[in-house]
């Protein structure tokens, strides 16, 4: 059982960095990224189950608290070199 | 069938290493560390070596993508077009490899029961740990006791680390800044899901973190984990309310106390065995009982290690953040 729900796991882990890594667009890559954080935690849930040390699950939890941060730096990057582009462009036509 | 997980993710690793390798797009490359930093801490857990495995993630799904990030937003985000010779380079690397991979041909199968990480110290530290220490997490007991010198010497560099890129990046601080455009320190504050996440989850973040810097005896974290993971709940503090904020909240000065103030810690632990009459980091003359002292003296040195790790990873955000706004 938890060996079926371990492969799947890495199946859609595999299908994920497919997107990762063809893109086309930024925004796919984001996506992936966010989206193989979120199998990661499925698979170290899992795997903890499947080794019976279900204590180790914290690692899980680890990644569920703060994977999302980066995602969030991303966006913060986004959102501010947009505003320094348009500062540059208003202190180039003065 | 843990052996198939293991070569299924060593693949997808090489996958993105070779990606990574391959994309000119600087920012891809920030992408795709980040699933290289996931696989490699999957693949640590699969080896159950969970405390490396959460140190991976701790470090890896908070921290180091804000910091590529906050790099990333100093340069540009394509990369120049190499000018060295291509064939020299690849001759040099192909020959390392060749000697790299000739060399593992004399290594123990994996998992073999007679490689020497298996029959030389690890059985004493497996023997010994209940009775010096009594503490069920021997990787912690390994970490701060038996290998204590290593762990302050480990310290000591992410000291010295912390200190190098402030020598680097910080310049001459105040000076120099333009002021900020209107609305470009605010921070994601001003979005709704950003805000209410982040706000419901920091304090959570920061109770997780410790969680792993006290339980780091008993189960997988300790003081590095436990750091990150705390500098990752301020990080995301920043990046909701503007990075200003954040130093408002702690300034610098208190950021370089925490670095120096940790490594002191730990080193006066030692001190402290010495003056009681004992070897330096030799816990047992802490307290009456030698294994209360040992377990003392590894709480102490954990928080030592907890305080130099945020101090260290928040001046380095945050010498990033400045040298970006002075730009």
């Amino acid at each position: 059982m938890y060996y079926v729900v371990t492969l799947a796991t890495l199946v859609t882990m595999a299908l994920a960095l497919a997107r990762a890594v063809m893109g086309p667009t930024v925004y796919d890559r984001v996506l992936a990224v966010n989206m193989f954080g979120t199998k990661t935690v499925l698979l170290v849930s899992v795997i903890a189950f499947l080794f019976g040390r279900p204590d180790f699950i914290d690692l899980a939890l680890a990644y569920a608290l703060i994977n999302f941060i980066g995602v969030f730096a991303v966006l913060e990057f986004f959102r501010t070199r947009a505003v320094r582009r348009e500062a540059d462009e208003g202190a180039g036509r003065r | 069938m843990t052996v198939v997980f293991g070569i299924f993710l060593l693949t997808l690793l090489l996958i993105t290493a070779v990606a990574i390798v391959r994309t000119k797009n600087l920012f891809v490359a920030v992408m795709l560390m980040g699933i290289a930093s996931l696989l490699i801490a999957a693949n640590f857990f699969l080896l159950d070596a969970a405390d490396v495995a959460l140190t991976e993630a701790a470090v890896g799904a908070g921290i180091s993508t804000v910091l590529f990030l906050g790099t990333l937003a100093l340069t540009t985000e394509r990369e120049r077009a190499p000018t060295s010779r291509k064939i020299l380079s690849f001759a040099v690397v192909s020959a390392a490899a060749l000697v790299v991979i000739y060399a593992t041909f004399d290594k123990p199968r994996f998992g073999s029961p007679d490689a020497p990480t298996q029959t030389h110290v690890a059985p004493w530290y497996l023997d010994k740990t209940r009775e010096f220490i009594d503490i069920p997490n021997v990787v912690t007991a390994v970490l701060g006791s038996f290998r204590g010198y290593d762990t302050l010497g480990e310290v000591f560099v992410v000291f010295a680390a912390g200190i190098g890129v402030l020598f680097l990046l910080a310049g001459a601080p105040g000076g120099g800044k333009r002021p900020a455009p209107p609305g470009s320190d605010v921070g994601l504050s001003r979005h709704l899901i950003p805000r209410v996440v982040g706000r419901l989850l920091i304090p959570f973040i920061l109770l997780f973190g410790l969680y792993v810097q006290f339980h780091g005896e008993y189960g997988p974290g300790g003081g590095f984990q436990a750091g990150a993971i705390v500098a990752a709940a301020i990080v995301l503090y920043a990046l909701l309310e503007g990075e200003e904020k954040a130093l408002q909240v702690i300034p610098r000065r208190v950021l370089l106390g925490l670095s120096a103030g940790g490594a002191i810690l730990y080193g006066g632990v030692g001190v402290a065995g010495m003056l009681l009459g004992g070897n330096f980091l030799d816990y047992s003359v802490l307290a009456d009982d030698p294994v209360k002292g040992q377990q003392t003296g590894i709480l102490l040195i954990e928080a030592g290690v907890g305080l130099t790790v945020t101090g260290v990873l928040l001046s380095i955000f945050h010498a990033f953040a400045a040298r970006g706004r002075q730009a």
